[in-house]
């Protein structure tokens, strides 16, 4: 399991309101995740809403009294320990991965850089955020992910985004998606086609 | 070269001294560091680059009232000096109006402070000076400084004073020092921000019609005259749809304004 955890999802959250999980570890880590949007209230919703980690070593410390609902209800399932590290794509905050630990406990430094990682790669759009390859993933240098990564984190990829928002009438999300789509379908790199946008060499088609 | 304390003549430019004691002092900001301590450093570096006898840092309480937070001297007499200024002196007076005091001969100031100058003449202190620690547009307290000999503060002088006050202001409102699940958080929200600003460009871009670098002065231009944060509103910008329009149309007239 990713990071020393007993369950780990992934949640979206759009206009402030939970909206669903989107990938989980395990039936178990979908309950977890499911009930912050039954409860209106948990660690996806925070960590979006403060553009921030959540770290809660310990539910059942009593002076910690931020989910009077979800918090007891969590208790119930045993757990002790939440984790959520915010998930960005193209710029905004769009959800969190949400971790689950039976022990309570502060997260480990160097599992807490790990989740950074995870939650960055999540981003990624269409990337299979569950797969058990995340965290080796996140760990190999080498890997496509971040490939990927640091290819759609470079300033025309994110100038190329904004033209489209304007042109498409598209959300920033949305429209580096069609970007990322639109390179794949080409076999040309996202830097390139952005390059094309950028200099007007290049339109994509509104849907 | 000039003569340092002890009269002897350093071959170290004050400048190199000074860009030393900066580095050193921001190193510490930077990894685990205890205020007092940093502070107390603070001083000792400040009483060497200025040439002075002592320096302390006053900062006022919740109530308005000052209290010494460090100093380089351990006498008695000296600290007793600086907790006297919690009622008048040089670094009340700094803290009152925000701006810097100096009194480069002491003995002529002693209608002006009668409980203060008697006792630091006694101490041995001739001339006294103190510049304002500032955040967020209040006064926090000030940096007290001591000299031994009368004499005035030169403009670099006061330069050097009010950046290592600065450098104080910062370690003491970073209150905790920064560790990894701070640091790590707040990289990603630069680089995120940078992100926005980014697709801000793109989008003036196509809807003015400009280069990407025309583009990003008109942003700037923009929250500069609105007094906003560049990344807000280049957030504003690419989050906010519905109050798009507005914000083009007040970039619109400040493009052809």
């Amino acid at each position: 399991m990713l990071f020393g955890m007993d369950a780990a999802a992934i949640s979206l959250v759009f206009a402030g309101a939970a909206s669903g999980t989107l990938g989980s570890s395990g039936a178990a880590a979908r309950v977890y995740d499911d009930l912050q949007f039954t409860l209106g209230e948990g660690p996806c919703l925070d960590s979006v809403a403060s553009r921030a980690p959540v770290l809660v070593a310990d539910l059942a410390n009593v002076n910690d009294v931020r989910w009077p609902a979800y918090g007891p209800a969590m208790l119930d399932h045993k757990i002790r320990g939440i984790f959520a590290i915010p998930v960005v794509l193209a710029g905004e905050f769009v959800g969190a991965l949400d971790l689950f630990r039976a022990k309570p406990g502060e997260l480990h430094v160097e599992h807490l850089a790990g989740a950074v990682v995870a939650a960055e790669l999540a981003g990624m759009p269409l990337l299979d955020l569950m797969h058990s390859d995340l965290q080796a993933a996140a760990d190999d240098p080498d890997s496509g992910a971040w490939a990927e990564f640091n290819a759609l984190s470079r300033t025309e990829v994110s100038q190329a985004t904004g033209m489209l928002v304007a042109q498409l009438g598209v959300e920033p999300a949305e429209a580096l998606v069609r970007l990322r789509a639109h390179s794949y379908a080409t076999n040309r790199s996202a830097t390139d086609v952005a390059r094309d946008i950028l200099d007007r060499r290049l339109y994509l088609e509104a849907d | 070269m000039q003569p340092d304390k002890e009269g002897n003549v350093t071959d170290t430019p004050r400048e190199t001294r000074v860009l030393d004691a900066v580095v050193s002092l921001v190193d510490k900001l930077l990894d685990d560091f205890d205020v007092v301590d940093l502070l107390t450093e603070l001083t000792e570096r400040c009483a060497d680059l200025l040439d002075i006898a002592a320096a302390g840092f006053l900062l006022a309480d919740p109530l308005g009232q000052l209290r010494l937070l460090a100093a380089t001297s351990t006498q008695t007499r000296e600290l007793e000096l600086f907790q006297l200024q919690a009622d008048e002196g040089p670094c009340v007076e700094c803290y009152a109006t925000g701006h810097p005091v100096s009194v480069a001969d002491l003995r002529a100031a002693t209608s002006r402070w009668p409980q203060f100058v008697p006792a630091a003449l006694e101490g041995g202190v001739a001339s006294v000076h103190a510049v304002p620690m500032r955040a967020a547009g209040i006064v926090l307290g000030s940096l007290g400084l001591f000299g031994s000999r009368p004499g005035e503060l030169t403009e670099s002088d006061l330069l050097v004073g009010q950046t290592l006050a600065h450098i104080a202001c910062v370690a003491i409102l970073q209150e905790h020092p920064p560790t990894p699940s701070t640091v790590m958080p707040q990289l990603r929200s630069a680089l995120t921000h940078r992100i926005v600003v980014e697709q801000a460009k793109g989008f003036l871009r196509e809807r003015f019609d400009v280069s990407v670098d025309e583009a990003f002065s008109l942003l700037r231009r923009y929250a500069r005259t609105h007094g906003e944060h560049l990344t807000d509103v280049a957030r504003q910008l690419m989050r906010e749809p519905s109050s798009r329009p507005a914000l083009l149309e007040r970039m619109t007239e400040l493009a052809h304004g």
